[in-house]
C-alpha cells in the first residue's frame, strides 16, 4: 500500500501537465467558439420545445436565449483562461460546470467526445496544471512549482488508456471484424475524398480499416507508454485521427485526442518543448522570458510546498537532465491524500465498470443500446429508424398518429428514432401534451422500425405496449424492446 | 508532421500497388470521375422535370390571361385543362426542394398547401392588400388556390365569380397574379438549374459524398420528405383521419386537388416520379447505389425490395376510387390498403435506403462520433 502511495506521490516535472493544459485548453476554446459560430447554441438549446434530460437529471433545465449564450461565452472564456493558465482555480471548475450543465440538458447531443471533455475537464480541476508556464505563475510567482506528484500526470494517462482500450474491445465483434460493418457502408460513400478516395470503393479497404482501427485502439496506449515506441505511437495517433477527421463528420474529436495524448511524452520532451517555444517567443519579443529572480528570492524561503514531508524521488533531475538548470526544484504537495486517493480509486473503478455494464442486459447491445453510452463505443453502427407514434383516447376509442416534427427538432427526432430511452421520454412528453388538451389518460404506442448495420429494417418496439404507463429506472431493463435476432422482418 | 506525411504517402503507395485484386463498387463517384447517379439525375430527371413544369406554367399563365380577357365557358375550360397538366407536372418536381427551389420558395409550403385558405383568398379578392407570394399568404397561393378559383362550386358559379360578381375584377386580378407568380418562380428555378443559366447542375454534380450539403444528402432528404410527409401524411393520412395533431374525424375535403377532383391522378404522378428518381429513368439512379451497397433485406436484395414496393404502391394508387374524396366518404377499403403499403415503402425509403448509403435523414448540421 505504501509502495503504491509512493509510486503515485513520487515527484515528476510539471512540464507535461502544463503542456497538456495549454494544448487541451486551446482545443476546448476553439471547440466552444466553433459551437457558437455554427449556431448550435440556438439550434440545440433555444429552438427545441422539449428536451431529453438524462435519467435523474430532469431538474436540469435550459435557460433562455440570453442565458444559454452567456453560458457558452463564459465557457469559451474559461477554456481560454485554462489554456493561458490565468485564474485557473476558478476557470477550470467553471468550464467543467458549464460544460457538464449543457451536456446534462439533452441526451440528443451526447457524443463520446463530449463525455471525454466533461471528465477531462473534471480531472483538470484536481491538478495544479497552472503552476508552471502560465499567467498565474507570472501574476503570482509564489504559485510556481516545477515538481508535481506523479498522480497528477498519471490520471490523464490512465483515463486515456481506458478510452482507447475500451474503444478497441468494443470493436471485437462479428460485425466489425468479419463483415467490415459499418465501414463497408461508410467508406465507399467517401470515395470523393482526394488522394485516398479511389481506394475507399474497394471492399477490402473496409476490412483493412476495420482491423487496423481495432488494432490501433487496442495497442496505441502501450506504444505511447513505452519509451522506444512513443514517437512512432504518436505519429500513428496523428495519422489515425487525421484520417477519421477526413473520412467522418466527427468535429473536434480528432483534435481533442491528439492534444490529450501529448501527456504520454516524457518530461524531457515537454521541458524541451517549453524551452524551445520560450526561446522562439523571446527572440521575437512577443513574450518576456519569465524572470527567474523572484523564484531565486523565493528559493530559500520556507514554504510548505518546498518542504515535502514525502521525500521526493531522488533521481528526478538526474533522469531529466534537460530541466532548466536555472530553476530550482519547487514542490507541489498532495493535499489530503487520505481522502483524494480513495476517491480517485473509486472514480477509476467506476470508469472500468461502466463500459461493461452492458453484460448485465439481455440482447444485442447495439440493438437495445442498454449500457451503450459512457462506454467509449465509437463509430460502431449505422443505425436508422422511423417511428410512428399513436395516441389513443381510451374514453372515445379514437386513435391517431402524431406529427413528431410538431414537438421535436429534426435532430431530436432522428436520435429518438433509434434509442428506446428517448422514445420513452417522448411518449411521456406526448402524454403530458395530450392531457393538457383534455385526454385524461392518453395511451401512447409506437410503431418503430429500425435497421442496424444494413440488416434490414424490422420492428423495434412492442407496438402494443402503452409507453405512457412505462417508467424509466436506474439501469433497469426495458422489456418492450423487441429482440434483434428472434424478430421476424415484418 | 513530415513523418506523418511520409507514413501517409507510403500507406497510399502500398494501397495502390495491391489494388489489382477486387473490382471497385460502381456508382461511388470519385474526386475526378463525377458521380454517375448525380450526373444522370441532374441532367436527365431534374432539369427535364423543371423544363416541363416551366412549359406548362407558361401555358397555364397564357390560358389564365385568355380567361381574364374574356371570361367564358370556352376560355375557362382551356384554363382548367392547362391547370391540370401544370399541377401534374408539379408532382415530378416536389421531390427537389433544395438549392434553387428552396431559394425561390418553389416549395410545397408555398406552392401546394392544401386545403387552401379560402377565407384569405376571399378577403384578398374583396380588396384586402396582399403580397401574392408573401409569407403570410402561403396557404392562399399556388396550385390549391388556383384549384379552388377555377373549379370551386362548379363551372357556373366560377363564371359568375369572374363576371357578374361585385368582386369579379378582384378575382380576375388574383387569378392572374397566382398564375404569373407560379410562372415566374418556376422560370427562376429552371434557369438556376440550367447549364446556360445559374448552372446549379454543375454544383450538384460536383458535391459528392454523403455529408451535410452533399447533393445526395440534400436530394434524398427532400425525396424522403416528399414521400413521407407530403404523400403519406398530408395527401392520405389526414384526409382519412389517421394522422393529425389531435383527434380528428376523416376529412375528405382535405385531399390534394379536391375541387378539380384530380387527387388520384396527382398521387399516381407523384409515385411515378418517386419511381423515376429511384431508377434514374434509363440511366444511373439511386438503385445503382443501393445495388453497389450489396445490402440485403429479408433474404433478398434491398434494391429488389424497394423496387417491388414502389411497384405495389403505384398499383394501389392506380386502383384508388376516383375522386378520392368520395372514396373516403364511402370508407373504401382500397384506400386503407393503399395506406398500409405506403407505410411499408416509407420505412424502406426512410430507414433502409439512407442507411445502406450512409446518409442521415432529418438532417441537421452536427458532429458525430
Amino acid at each position: 500500500m505504501t509502495m503504491a502511495i509512493k509510486y503515485f506521490t513520487r515527484y515528476r516535472h510539471i512540464a507535461p501537465l502544463a503542456v497538456l493544459r495549454i494544448a487541451f485548453g486551446a482545443v476546448l476554446f476553439i471547440s466552444t467558439i466553433r459551437f457558437i459560430a455554427r449556431g448550435w447554441v440556438h439550434d440545440f438549446y433555444i429552438v427545441p420545445r422539449f428536451h431529453f434530460p438524462f435519467y435523474g437529471f430532469s431538474w436540469v433545465q435550459p435557460m433562455g436565449s440570453t442565458g444559454m449564450y452567456t453560458l457558452y461565452l463564459v465557457m469559451a472564456l474559461a477554456a481560454l483562461f485554462i489554456c493561458l493558465g490565468l485564474f485557473y482555480r476558478i476557470a477550470a471548475p467553471l468550464f467543467f460546470l458549464c460544460f457538464a450543465y449543457a451536456e446534462l440538458l439533452d441526451k440528443t447531443y451526447y457524443l463520446n467526445h463530449y463525455y471525454f471533455v466533461t471528465i477531462c475537464s473534471f480531472l483538470l480541476i484536481l491538478v495544479p496544471a497552472h503552476r508552471y508556464c502560465s499567467l498565474d505563475s507570472l501574476r503570482k510567482p509564489s504559485l510556481k512549482v516545477t515538481q508535481v506528484p506523479a498522480w497528477t500526470i498519471l490520471l490523464f494517462k490512465y483515463q486515456l488508456c481506458i478510452v482507447y482500450i475500451c474503444a478497441g474491445l468494443s470493436k471485437l465483434t462479428q460485425d466489425w471484424l468479419f463483415n467490415a460493418m459499418p465501414l463497408k457502408i461508410w467508406l465507399p460513400a467517401k470515395a470523393s475524398v482526394p488522394l485516398i478516395g479511389p481506394l475507399l470503393r474497394y471492399e477490402w479497404t473496409a476490412y483493412f480499416f476495420s482491423w487496423a482501427g481495432a488494432l490501433f485502439d487496442l495497442s496505441i496506449v502501450f506504444l505511447l507508454l513505452g519509451r522506444p515506441t512513443r514517437r512512432i505511437g504518436y505519429v500513428l495517433v496523428i495519422v489515425f485521427h487525421l484520417l477519421t477527421a477526413v473520412l467522418f463528420q466527427i468535429g473536434m474529436f480528432p483534435w481533442l485526442m491528439m492534444s490529450a495524448t501529448i501527456i504520454f511524452f516524457s518530461e524531457d520532451f515537454h521541458t524541451g518543448l517549453i524551452r524551445k517555444t520560450r526561446t522562439l517567443l523571446s527572440r521575437k519579443g512577443a513574450f518576456p522570458e519569465p524572470s527567474t529572480k523572484p523564484l531565486q528570492k523565493l528559493g530559500p524561503q520556507p514554504s510548505p510546498k518546498q518542504a515535502p514531508t514525502q521525500m521526493p524521488d531522488p533521481h528526478p533531475s538526474s533522469k531529466s537532465g534537460s530541466v532548466p538548470t536555472s530553476e530550482p526544484p519547487l514542490y507541489f504537495q498532495t493535499r489530503n491524500p487520505k481522502i483524494l486517493f480513495p476517491l480517485l480509486g473509486l472514480y477509476f473503478l467506476l470508469q472500468l465498470v461502466l463500459p461493461f455494464r452492458y453484460l448485465l442486459y439481455p440482447g444485442n447491445l447495439l440493438w437495445t443500446e442498454e449500457g451503450y453510452r459512457f462506454s467509449w463505443r465509437v463509430m460502431l453502427m449505422e443505425k436508422g429508424g422511423a417511428t410512428f407514434f399513436y395516441v389513443k383516447d381510451p374514453a372515445t376509442g379514437k386513435k391517431f398518429e402524431v406529427n413528431n416534427s410538431a414537438y421535436l427538432t429534426p435532430y431530436q427526432e432522428r436520435m429518438m428514432e433509434t434509442q428506446p430511452d428517448m422514445m420513452l421520454q417522448y411518449a411521456h412528453i406526448l402524454k403530458r401534451q395530450y392531457q393538457q388538451q383534455g385526454i385524461a389518460s392518453p395511451e401512447v404506442t409506437v410503431q418503430s422500425f429500425v435497421t442496424l448495420n444494413g440488416n434490414g429494417s424490422r420492428l423495434y418496439i412492442d407496438s402494443t405496449v402503452n409507453l405512457a404507463e412505462e417508467q424509466e429506472s436506474w439501469f433497469g431493463h426495458k422489456k418492450w424492446i423487441l429482440s434483434f435476432t428472434n424478430n421476424p422482418l415484418r | 508532421m513530415a513523418a506523418t506525411g511520409g507514413i501517409l504517402c507510403s500507406a497510399i503507395v502500398l494501397f495502390s500497388c495491391s489494388k489489382s485484386g477486387s473490382s471497385p463498387n460502381p456508382g461511388g463517384g470519385t474526386g475526378t470521375d463525377p458521380d454517375a447517379t448525380l450526373v444522370n439525375l441532374g441532367a436527365n430527371i431534374i432539369i427535364p422535370s423543371y423544363q416541363s413544369l416551366a412549359t406548362s406554367t407558361v401555358a397555364l399563365d397564357a390560358a389564365v390571361t385568355g380567361f381574364y380577357a374574356s371570361p367564358a365557358a370556352g376560355t375557362l375550360a382551356t384554363a382548367q385543362a392547362a391547370f391540370k397538366s401544370a399541377y401534374k407536372a408539379w408532382e415530378a418536381c416536389s421531390g427537389f426542394e433544395f438549392g434553387p427551389a428552396a431559394d425561390a420558395s418553389l416549395t410545397t409550403h408555398f406552392t401546394n398547401s392544401f386545403p387552401t385558405d379560402t377565407v384569405t383568398i376571399k378577403n384578398n379578392i374583396g380588396g384586402a392588400s396582399y403580397a401574392i407570394d408573401g409569407l403570410g399568404n402561403f396557404a392562399a397561393q399556388g396550385f390549391p388556390a388556383l384549384d379552388w378559383l377555377l373549379f370551386g362550386n362548379g363551372n357556373d358559379a366560377t363564371l359568375v365569380r369572374f363576371t357578374t360578381d361585385s368582386h369579379a375584377a378582384g378575382a380576375k386580378a388574383y387569378l392572374t397574379a397566382l398564375s404569373a407568380s407560379l410562372k415566374t418562380k418556376v422560370a427562376t428555378v429552371n434557369t438556376a438549374w440550367s447549364a446556360t443559366g445559374g448552372n446549379y447542375l454543375a454544383k450538384f454534380e460536383k458535391a459528392s459524398g454523403v455529408d451535410a450539403g452533399s447533393s445526395l444528402s440534400l436530394l434524398l432528404n427532400a425525396y424522403v420528405l416528399d414521400f413521407d410527409v407530403n404523400l403519406q401524411n398530408y395527401k392520405i393520412g389526414i384526409p382519412i383521419g389517421l394522422y393529425g395533431p389531435s383527434v380528428l374525424p376523416k376529412a375528405p375535403a382535405k385531399v390534394e386537388g379536391y375541387f378539380s377532383a384530380l387527387s388520384v391522378q396527382l398521387l399516381v404522378a407523384q409515385v411515378q416520379s418517386i419511381q423515376n428518381i429511384y431508377l434514374g429513368g434509363s440511366g444511373s439512379g439511386i438503385d445503382d447505389k443501393i445495388v453497389a451497397s450489396k445490402v440485403l433485406y429479408n433474404g433478398g436484395s434491398l434494391n429488389d425490395a424497394i423496387k417491388n414496393q414502389i411497384g405495389v404502391v403505384l398499383t394501389k394508387m392506380q386502383a384508388l376510387p376516383d375522386p378520392l374524396s368520395t372514396g373516403i366518404q364511402n370508407n373504401a377499403t382500397t384506400i386503407t390498403d393503399a395506406y398500409t403499403e405506403i407505410r411499408k415503402l416509407t420505412v424502406l425509403l426512410k430507414v433502409d435506403m439512407p442507411s445502406a448509403l450512409g446518409i442521415k435523414i432529418s438532417f441537421q448540421d452536427d458532429d458525430g462520433d
